[in-house]
């Protein structure tokens, strides 16, 4: 006991002997006014934009903020947390910093705050790294065509929008349409690839955050991810600041020459959260009430994703941005914007989803402008027979509801389609590896699964990725590791028979 | 149109700039009666605020609070006038005393929107948070 006695107060005794004190000449000002999370403040004459600034509320009592707007005669503020403590005439300190959140490697595996506070209950979290949120993006000279694969494990995605590391896409799409499930999934799926995962909740629901928390806990994801979590009941200003602070985390990883992924769920509630800020700042409004710089704000944000070339290190940050329209109108402000700053999207439709195409991706409107430069030799090839054989059958789909006397092709096309829209379909959180993904499309362009009835299609594809798993683990490596040849293909198509014949 | 409290400070200004003391006895006494008949009377205690704000900027003069825990003596006091002209490049600097026996013991200067926080206070506050983290 006595032991333990002395070690805290020779810690003590050292930390006085450590401490110094100098004299510091500071910049003050005095609070004008503070209404809805927006302080006016007088003075702070040398203050810098997006610097820090400190509210004495209290004899112990201080919270932060940070400049977004200068005038001739004061300074707008906005305050991060509690803000009813905060009185007309204190004082206001400027730090000289500015915005800046802890980042390191004990954040894997946290709940934190935007400021990188602990939500989790797990205990502090050290600090000793910081960077600031906001930062010029890498720039061309540093960066390299993304051209290794961010495997999604969902096949509908992998196969038909493809995403490279070092990508922006977007997912889009109405509320409950399974948009936070693509990017769940897609964490979840990230195990063993040596990718750092940072998800950001904006503006969501505490509990729904918990479940997702729960659910990644569950499949070992957070062993190698961080939520950022600025939720429904935090201020604006928390939500405004999460997907650049989520960067700056992502961008220490990236310094230490990792692969991250990083999710922002989502950016409209962002978008409405700093319109929010600004109104309240008397920034004149444009359209749909947003203030004339969304786009920007959105643009510098995604511009950090980024893949180095090997001189710098080697990293990438790839994005998922999350969009939730109305009604499905992507010709809405903040949809138009994000779609034109990212790389391509996703984009999810009700209808389908709610006909039981789950996840429910609609191939027609969904791109990826890069993410094909990345993928494997052996998807690339069948997911380009596969793409064409998806939009034959949907043309004729519309076309062969009116019509029953059909040619004996043009039903063959029909018949295959409906099967590949079940191969399509996938349930929540069971993302399936690449090669698995090549062998069952690979085994319906060639026609192995023409003769399985379309309701036992799952059944059989279930069948075949066990069997895969057990007797044909070479051929599984092979279309990994190696070229598209022949040597493959026959393997392949053997396997395949082989399970067939398991099935009689 | 509307004459704010700050276009009539600094037009003041400028009328009063280089004029003898009984000159701008007689400028002061129009400008009295320009303000009547604009019928801006009541707001003479705000320009009177904007005029010496300017006037200190432009004669280079500062006004600097100093507070202590106890009456300072002239000596030091005077050794701080030397310092705060030095450190803020003013010729002239008005000093404004104040005792507050709260900050325990040091100084607390200011002066425009700087602070120098010497206080005993400030430093204790500071090494018990420095052994709390």
């Amino acid at each position: 006991m006595s032991i333990a006695k002395d070690f805290i107060i020779e810690q003590i005794k050292s930390r006085i002997a450590d401490y110094k004190e100098d004299a510091k000449m500071r910049t003050i000002g005095k609070v004008i006014s503070v209404s809805d999370g927006i302080a006016r403040i007088s003075g702070l004459s040398d203050v810098s934009m997006s610097e820090m600034v400190e509210f004495k509320s209290g004899e112990d009592k201080t919270s932060y903020g940070v400049v977004l707007n200068m005038e001739e005669d004061s300074v707008g503020v906005v305050i991060f947390g509690e803000y009813t403590d905060i009185k007309e005439g204190n004082e206001v300190m400027a730090t000289g910093r500015v915005l800046e959140v802890p980042v390191g490697q004990s954040m894997i595996g946290r709940v934190v705050d935007p400021l990188g506070e602990a939500l989790d209950g797990k205990g502090k979290i050290e600090k000793k790294k910081f960077y600031p949120i906001e930062k010029i993006a890498p720039g061309v000279i540093a960066r390299q065509s993304v051209n290794q694969p961010l495997q999604t494990g969902i096949k509908a995605i992998d196969a038909m929008i493809p995403i490279g590391r070092g990508q922006r896409e977007l997912i889009i799409g109405d509320r409950q349409i399974g948009k936070t499930t693509i990017a769940i999934d897609t964490i979840i799926n990230q195990k063993d690839q040596n990718i750092k995962c940072i998800y950001v909740a904006i503006g969501q629901k505490e509990s729904k955050i918990a479940g997702i928390v729960s659910r990644l806990e569950k499949h070992g994801a957070m062993a190698y991810t961080t939520v950022i979590l600025a939720g429904a009941s935090n201020p604006a200003s928390l939500l405004y600041i999460a997907p650049y602070a989520g960067t700056a985390l992502a961008e220490y990883f990236l310094d230490q020459g990792d692969d991250v992924l990083i999710v922002y769920d989502d950016l409209s509630k962002h978008a409405v959260a700093y319109r929010e800020i600004s109104l309240l700042l008397r920034r004149p409004p444009g359209r749909e009430a947003y203030p004339g710089d969304v786009f920007y704000l959105h643009s510098r944000l995604l511009e950090r994703a980024c893949r180095l070339s090997k001189e710098y290190g080697g990293g990438s940050i790839t994005a998922l941005p999350i969009i939730e329209t109305q009604a499905g109108d992507v010709s809405a402000y903040i949809p138009t914007n994000v779609i034109s700053i990212t790389d391509g999207q996703i984009y999810l439709e009700s209808d389908l989803f709610y006909k039981g195409n789950r996840p429910a991706v609609n191939a027609g409107l969904s791109v990826s402008r890069v993410g094909s430069a990345a993928q494997i030799k052996a998807m690339k090839k069948v997911a380009g027979k596969m793409r064409l054989e998806a939009a034959q059958y949907r043309e004729l789909a519309a076309f062969a509801q009116f019509g029953s006397d059909l040619d004996a092709e043009t039903k063959s096309k029909l018949e295959r389609g409906r099967r590949l829209n079940e191969i399509l379909k996938q349930g929540q959180y069971s993302p399936l590896s690449v090669a698995n993904q090549v062998l069952i499309f690979y085994a319906l362009i060639n026609g192995f699964i023409d003769d399985v009835e379309v309701k036992n299609v799952i059944g059989f594809e279930e069948g075949l990725h066990k069997y895969a798993e057990i007797v044909g683990k070479d051929v599984l490596k092979q279309i990994i590791q190696g070229e598209f040849n022949e040597d493959l293909e026959s393997n392949m198509k053997m396997l395949i028979s082989d399970y067939k014949a398991t099935l009689q | 149109m509307k004459i704010t409290p700050k276009d009539y400070a600094i037009s003041l200004l400028r009328a009063i700039e280089g004029k003898k003391e009984n000159e701008a006895k007689v400028v002061i006494e129009n400008f009295v009666g320009l303000l009547a008949r604009n019928n801006d009377l009541s707001k003479a205690p705000g320009i009177m605020d904007i005029f010496s704000s300017l006037w200190n900027k432009e004669n280079k003069i500062i006004e600097s609070e100093i507070t202590a825990a106890k009456k300072l003596d002239a000596n030091s006091l005077d050794s701080l006038k030397g310092f705060l002209l030095e450190l803020s490049g003013a010729k002239e600097v008005k000093m404004i005393e104040k005792v507050d026996k709260d900050i325990l013991g040091g100084i607390v200067v200011r002066y425009d929107d700087k602070v120098i926080d010497m206080s005993l206070r400030t430093k204790i506050r500071n090494l018990s948070n420095s052994i709390k983290t």
